[in-house]
């Protein structure tokens, strides 16, 4: 199963790298206007073809391309969010860092603090064990 | 050629003396011998010294570079300096764990020493289930993992390890990290030898503190040297960013360090009995998850290093049955064992302990959760997420500030009672908490009221742990890990608050500008090194009192295998790292150049380190107590 998702996952970039590299190319426009705000968004994003890396803090190909694509479409107009889901929708939820609160994260979230609920609770019962 | 066979063969001896060690002790238990017997100590003597040899072997195969040894050719190359032949030994699967295995029989070896004035069926029944887990590995390394295969024909040169294994810090980081993190086999051996044989009371809780400090201290140590790796080897700066393989490492420290809390509690006050057995199992079974998630490849990381499923499943199989054993014998032994515990009033140290373990689990599920969440979402519905620091911080920095202004007040607290009095002295500590914490945030220029409030949590605790110093009785080894702990946590966020970056294309010749400094692109060099050719750029800066610091970042490309990385150059001072990187942009004169300020850095690992040192006060005063 994992082998299996890990190779699909493998022509996935393939296919991603291939267009990002052939589309992006005459994007390099420079401006210290989204600069700042291309930074924010590329630290959140996993580059896809390094090992546990950031895009901002990544200097292949495919990194140097999202950043430039993400600089124009900023000074495009487009806000954060767009870009973000623009993002999303083209490489799936994984190319973020930050999950998000959707149908498929909400145990993720909720998980840690109901256990916290029941840890305080156990707590609380424990320390009032001696008044009873 | 021989030296490899005399390995392989050692091991097979090895995994015989646990068999035999095994039948042994389980014989002598039904004596009820009132002493355990030298054939046993000695038995368990023989089984480290097998693994040792064999672990040596490998040792030398690498050293001599004997490419008939497969796991040898796949990592070494006869260009390596010396001591990247040896910690290649270890930067590979095979000889990690074998590595593994010397550690967990050095473990047992070092209990049997250590527990001379113990009883002895509760020594012989930790030995017992001890060779069940060495067992287990000794399979598991023969089986699917045997460092000592042979390759026909023999290769002349070797395929070479890995550019970003070759440090000092990499080199040496798996011993430290794996003393602590397979230390922790001891104590889940002896919490379920203590349950069987009755002997869960204070003394040993004396006992076993030693080795929960051990494993506490290494672990500690080991995840520092990890951290200092990330941050000048991987070239962004960063020391911590949340990845699968660095939680695996912290879930053992959290799940040790509320152990810890516990286990004196149960020292002083018999108290919390089944709740340390509980953290003694979880602590364990949390180092094998670790174990099963880095060596199955299922992680997507930076650290990862092997990539096969048969191993995964054989740990987790492994693992599933430890942790259905422990299960069983803590559900049979607990009617035995959990009698009537004292009370607790609500004022008291132990409900300080309980309020630690109820944070540091939550933090703990937080990192667990995170860590396995997104794998079981690929396997169930194929559907891929990242979790990365987003999350953590959502969810572990509100929970810190009350988690240590608990930590802050808890240790003045007595046992059983504590009547409390608000003196002038804590107003004092408070105002001076408040005036640090405000000219922090006006001198970092945050205006966020959720930083100005983790910063008076924060300096709260360092304040009230030095504090203590004044006290007659002072507790040395929980002052310096607490004032550790503040300590990290106000450098940390120092760091990631006034962290300053920039990044240009610029030629050799050219400057640019951060803050007030001027940075120089003066030359740039191509100097050549057993193994690797590097190219080394001068940069010169002039920083705001007009003082010049010279940097020298490199980009080395290594010859076996042939990659390139990109080595930083930083300058540390008290309070602020220049660290600056380069990289090489195709086809162009031009040069990447990321510069970074990065504040308090230091501090960073001297806080570990009092941290640590604290673990070694508490070492040392129980082994002052114990002369008495």
């Amino acid at each position: 199963m994992f082998m299996k998702s890990k190779k699909l996952l493998k022509i996935k970039i393939l296919i991603i790298l291939i267009l990002t590299c052939s589309s992006f190319k005459n994007t390099a426009i420079s401006s210290s206007f989204s600069e700042e705000q291309t930074v924010n968004i590329t630290k959140n994003l996993r580059c896809l073809i390094c090992q546990g890396q950031t895009i901002h803090e990544s200097n292949s190909d495919f990194a140097e391309s999202m950043k430039k694509y993400i600089k124009s479409e900023l000074e495009n107009g487009k806000t954060n969010d767009e870009v973000f889901s623009s993002l999303i929708e083209k490489y799936g939820q994984w190319i973020v860092y930050d999950p998000g609160i959707s149908r498929n994260t909400l145990l993720l979230w909720a998980l840690p603090l109901l256990l916290f609920l029941i840890g305080g609770v156990i707590i609380v019962r424990k320390i009032l064990e001696k008044y009873e | 050629m021989i030296i490899s066979q005399l390995g392989y063969y050692s091991l097979i001896f090895g995994l015989l003396t646990s068999i035999f060690i095994f039948f042994n002790s389980s014989i002598q238990l039904k004596k009820n011998n009132p002493i355990i017997s030298d054939k046993i100590t000695g038995l368990i003597g023989f089984q480290f010294f097998f693994v040792f040899i064999s672990f040596i072997s490998l040792v030398y195969s690498f050293v001599i570079s004997d490419f008939s040894n497969e796991t040898v050719y796949n990592n070494s190359h006869t260009t390596k300096p010396l001591f990247y032949k040896v910690t290649g030994t270890w930067g590979n699967h095979e000889g990690s764990l074998l590595l593994w295995l010397l550690v967990l029989s050095g473990v047992l070896l070092g209990f049997i020493f250590k527990s001379k004035n113990e009883p002895s069926n509760y020594r012989l029944l930790t030995t017992l289930l001890h060779q069940i887990i060495v067992i287990g590995f000794f399979v598991f390394v023969l089986k699917t993992s045997n460092p000592f295969n042979e390759i026909f024909p023999v290769q002349t040169e070797g395929l070479g390890l890995n550019p970003i294994l070759q440090d000092p810090a990499l080199g040496i980081h798996p011993p430290i990290l794996y003393l602590g993190y397979v230390g922790t086999s001891i104590i889940f051996s002896a919490a379920l030898a203590s349950m069987i044989s009755n002997y869960l009371n204070k003394s040993w809780a004396k006992n076993i503190k030693f080795w929960i400090l051990f494993s506490w201290i290494f672990l500690t140590g080991g995840i520092l040297l990890g951290s200092i790796w990330a941050y000048y080897e991987l070239g962004w700066g960063g020391f911590w960013f949340w990845d699968p393989v660095e939680n695996v490492s912290l879930m053992p420290w959290l799940s040790l360090t509320a152990l810890l809390h516990c286990i004196v509690t149960l020292e002083k006050r018999e108290l919390f009995k089944k709740w340390t057995i509980v953290l003694c199992i979880i602590t364990f079974a949390l180092s094998m998850v670790g174990t099963f998630l880095v060596r199955s490849g299922i992680l997507n990381s930076v650290h990862t290093f092997a990539n096969d499923p048969s191993r995964g499943i054989y740990i987790l199989t492994f693992l599933l049955v430890l942790v259905l054993l422990s299960f069983v014998i803590f559900i049979i032994y607990e009617n035995k064992n959990f009698t009537q515990e004292s009370e607790i009033f609500t004022l008291s140290k132990e409900t300080a302990v309980l309020i630690n373990n109820w944070f540091i689990l939550y933090f703990l599920s937080v990192v667990l959760i995170g860590t396995i969440y997104p794998i079981f979402l690929d396997v169930i519905l194929d559907e891929q997420i990242s979790v990365g620091p987003p999350f953590y911080n959502m969810l572990i920095l509100p929970f810190l500030i009350p988690f240590v202004l608990f930590m802050s007040i808890g240790p003045s607290m007595k046992w059983i009672k504590t009547n409390f009095e608000i003196g002038a002295k804590s107003f004092l500590v408070i105002i001076f908490t408040l005036i640090l914490s405000f000219f922090t945030v006006y001198f970092i220029g945050e205006k966020n009221i959720f930083i100005l409030l983790l910063f008076i949590g924060f300096f709260y605790l360092l304040l009230k742990s030095l504090d203590q110093l004044r006290e007659k009785t002072k507790n040395f080894a929980q002052i310096f890990s607490h004032t550790g702990f503040s300590l990290l946590l106000i450098s940390i966020l120092l760091n990631s608050f006034s962290s300053k970056e920039i990044i240009k294309n610029i030629q050799v010749g050219e400057s640019f500008t951060l803050k007030n400094e001027k940075i120089i692109f003066k030359k740039i060099a191509i100097e050549k090194e057993k193994n690797y050719e590097s190219i080394v750029g001068l940069f010169e800066i002039l920083d705001d009192k007009n003082r010049i610091i010279y940097l020298q970042p490199e980009i080395r490309i290594y010859n076996e295998p042939e990659i390139a990385t990109s080595e930083a150059s930083i300058k540390t001072t008290l309070f602020k790292d220049r660290f600056i990187t380069i990289n090489i942009i195709k086809d162009q004169n031009f040069f990447n150049v990321r510069y970074q300020h990065k504040p308090f850095m230091i501090w960073i690992w001297i806080s570990t380190l009092i941290i640590m040192l604290g673990g070694m006060f508490a070492i040392f005063r129980k082994n002052k107590e114990v002369n008495i």
